[in-house]
C-alpha cells in the first residue's frame, strides 16, 4: 500500500460536515449535467 | 388506437413503458413482454455482492405494478421478429415464448403498431470457456442472484481467512472485449473496503485485471477531468485510488479460458498468461441476443433489424479509430427498414467502440466494447417513448434526439459501503463519446462539465440516487418529476 492520498485530504474526504455541503453542491453540479439537455449531433446548432 | 409493445423490463423498457403510459389515453395499449418477474435496480447489485444490501431491497415484483398502472405485461422472452406480418396480414408482430406459470413454453404471436425492443445485452459468459458464474470460483454481479450467489462466496473465504488462510482476490473483465469496467471497478473497491471491516485486508491479495489499454479507460478512451483545483487524467485518478487501497492491476489483459482458480488471459503484447485466485468476480463479454428477423415470405431478413444488436440510425460505416466522430453515433434508435421499430438502452448497435481499439501481434482485439450505462439508457428510453407519442398525435418526424455525443452522464461509483465509512467516485462527462471536433485541447470532452469527486458524499449520493430510482420505477407520485 502506498499513500498517495495525504491525511488533510482524507480528512476532507471523509469528514461528515464538509461531506455534507460537498453533497449538496455534487447533487447540484450533476443536475445540471444530467438534466443540462441533450439533443443530436448532425446539425448545426443542435 | 395504436399498440405499443416494449421487449424487456429492464431500466430503459421500464422507463419507456412507464413514460408511455403515463402521456397516452388509455386508448392506447402499452403492453411489455420480459422474461423477468422483478425489477431490479442493477447498480446496487454491487451492494449485494458484498453483502450490506438484500437482494428485496433493489427489486420488486413487475406483475402488480403493470396491472395497477394499466400496462400489459407477458412474462416470455421474444424469439423471432416479423416487420411485415405474413402472409395472412401485414401487421407486424413479434413471436413470444412464455416462461413461467400455466403458459410456460407456450408460444404466441404479439402484434403491435410501435416496437420498442429494450432487450439490453446478452450477459455471453459462454464466449470465455470456463466463465460460468458460480463455477471455478468465478463469479458475477451482473444480476441480482449472480451477486447474492458472489456474496455467499466471498464471505466463506472472508471467514477462512479470519481462520489464517492467505488469499488472493481477482476482479475486472472476463473477456478481451467486455464492457462495464466501472461495475467492476465499483465491486473491487467495496470488496477492498470490506475485507479492511472484517480486519483481513493483510491477508488478501487484490489484484484488478481488465482489457483497458490504461487504467480508467471505462470503455470510454478514458477522460481528462477536473479535480478540485486540477486537471487530471482517469488513468492517474484510479491510479492514486489503487495505491492508496493496496490494489494491484493487470492491464491490456485478454481473459479467455477460465479453470478453477485459474484465470488465462494474452496481453497486448502478445503473451500467454495466467493469474491464480481463491475468489474471482469477472464481467462477461456482451452480445446481442442473437435474434432472427423474418419477411411477410418468411424470407430471413435479420441483416435488415439486427448487426449483434439492433440497427438504428447510426453510421455503421466501417473506419479507421481517426475517422470516427461523435456523428457516426445514433440520436433518435429508430431502425432504418422499419421506422416503427426502436432500440434505446443497451440494445442498439453501437457504430463502433470508443476506446481505441488494440490488436495484439497474435491478432487478438485487447480493448473494452463501448459501455451505455443506466442513465444513457433511461435518457434513450424517454426520447424513444416521446417520439412515438408525437407520431401517434400526428406528428411527421421525430424531433426527439439525443446522441451519446451531445449528453452527459454521471458515474457515482461506489467505493465503499457505510453512512459515515463509505465513499464513493463521483464522475461525469460530458459528452459521453468523446467530440475530438468541439473539445480538441480536453481530449473531446468539456472540463467543469467532466470532473471527479472522491469523498464520502459520492456514498451517500449513490445511496440517494438508489433510493430515487426505485421510487421512481414503482410509479409512486410524481416519478416522472426526477430525471432519468
Ligand atoms: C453490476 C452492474 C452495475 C452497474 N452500475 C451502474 C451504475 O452505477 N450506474 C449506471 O448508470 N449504470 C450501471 N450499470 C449499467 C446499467 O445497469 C445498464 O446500463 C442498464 O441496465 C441498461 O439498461 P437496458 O434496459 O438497456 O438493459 P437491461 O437492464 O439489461 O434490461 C434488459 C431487459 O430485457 C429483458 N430481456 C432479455 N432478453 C429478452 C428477450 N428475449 N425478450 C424479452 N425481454 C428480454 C431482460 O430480462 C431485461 O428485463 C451497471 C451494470 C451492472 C451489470
Amino acid at each position: 500500500m502506498t499513500q498517495r492520498i495525504s491525511k488533510s485530504k482524507r480528512f476532507y474526504m471523509m469528514n461528515p460536515i464538509v461531506q455534507f455541503f460537498k453533497f449538496i453542491w455534487l447533487s447540484i453540479k450533476i443536475m445540471l449535467v444530467v438534466a443540462g439537455g441533450h439533443g443530436g449531433t448532425r446539425k448545426v446548432n443542435n | 388506437m395504436s399498440k405499443i409493445v416494449i421487449l424487456g423490463a429492464g431500466i430503459s423498457g421500464h422507463v419507456a413503458a412507464s413514460h408511455l403510459r403515463r402521456k397516452l389515453s388509455k386508448q392506447h395499449e402499452v403492453l411489455v413482454v420480459s422474461p423477468n418477474s422483478n425489477y431490479q435496480w442493477i447498480p446496487s447489485n454491487i451492494w449485494v455482492g458484498i453483502g450490506r444490501m438484500k437482494s428485496e431491497e433493489i427489486l420488486f415484483p413487475l406483475a402488480p405494478l403493470y396491472k395497477k398502472k394499466n400496462i400489459g405485461y407477458k412474462q416470455a422472452l421474444v424469439t423471432t421478429f416479423h416487420p411485415e406480418g405474413n402472409t395472412e396480414s401485414t401487421k407486424p408482430y413479434v413471436n413470444i415464448k412464455y416462461v413461467n406459470g400455466e403458459l410456460k413454453g407456450k408460444t404466441e404471436k404479439v402484434t403491435y403498431d410501435y416496437l420498442i425492443n429494450a432487450t439490453g445485452p446478452k450477459l455471453a459468459f459462454d464466449m470465455t470457456q470456463g466463465l460460468n458464474p458460480g463455477t471455478n470460483k468465478a463469479y458475477s454481479v451482473c444480476t441480482y442472484s449472480h451477486a447474492e450467489h458472489a456474496w455467499h462466496a466471498l464471505n466463506d473465504l472472508i471467514q477462512q481467512m479470519k481462520q489464517g488462510k492467505k488469499a488472493k482476490i481477482l476482479i475486472g473483465t472476463g473477456h478481451a472485449k467486455s464492457t462495464c469496467q466501472g461495475a467492476a471497478f465499483e465491486y473491487i473497491l467495496n470488496v477492498e473496503q470490506e475485507l479492511r471491516r472484517h480486519n483481513v485486508r493483510d491477508k488478501a491479495e487484490v489484484i484488478w485485471i481488465a482489457n483497458e489499454y490504461k487504467l480508467g479507460d471505462f470503455g470510454m478512451d478514458g477522460m481528462l477531468l477536473s479535480y478540485g483545483n486540477n486537471i487530471m487524467k482517469s488513468s492517474e485518478m484510479v491510479e492514486m485510488v489503487f495505491e492508496d487501497r493496496g490494489i494491484k492491476w493487470i492491464i491490456g489483459a485478454g481473459v479467455n479460458k477460465i479453470e478453477d482458480g485459474i484465470a488465462h488471459y494474452e496481453t497486448l503484447d502478445g503473451e500467454y498468461k495466467s493469474e491464480t485466485y481463491d475468489f474471482a468476480m469477472l464481467i462477461p463479454a456482451f452480445s446481442g441476443h442473437g435474434f432472427k428477423a423474418f419477411d411477410k415470405n418468411n424470407t430471413e431478413i435479420t441483416e435488415k433489424l439486427f448487426k449483434g444488436f439492433m440497427l438504428v440510425d447510426a453510421d455503421y460505416t466501417p473506419k479507421p479509430y481517426e475517422e470516427w466522430s461523435v456523428q457516426d453515433w445514433p440520436e433518435t434508435y429508430q431502425n432504418p427498414s422499419y421506422k416503427n421499430i426502436f432500440a434505446p438502452g443497451i440494445a442498439f448497435a453501437p457504430p463502433h467502440a470508443i476506446s481505441k481499439p488494440r490488436v495484439n501481434k497474435n491478432g487478438t482485439a485487447i480493448s473494452p466494447a463501448p459501455p451505455r450505462t443506466g442513465m444513457p439508457s433511461g435518457i434513450t428510453a424517454k426520447l424513444v417513448a416521446d417520439n412515438i407519442i408525437d407520431i401517434i398525435n400526428g406528428k411527421k418526424d421525430v424531433h426527439h434526439k439525443g446522441s451519446l455525443g451531445n449528453m452527459g452522464a454521471a458515474c457515482i461509483a461506489s467505493a465503499g459501503y457505510g453512512m459515515t465509512k463509505g465513499s464513493g467516485v463521483s464522475i461525469t462527462t460530458y459528452p459521453i463519446v468523446p467530440d475530438y471536433n468541439k473539445y480538441p485541447d480536453t481530449q473531446g470532452r468539456q472540463l467543469g462539465k467532466t470532473f471527479g469527486e472522491i469523498g464520502l458524499a459520492g456514498h451517500w449520493l449513490k445511496l440517494a440516487l438508489h433510493y430515487a430510482f426505485i421510487y421512481k420505477a414503482k410509479m409512486k407520485p410524481f416519478w416522472w418529476l426526477i430525471p432519468e
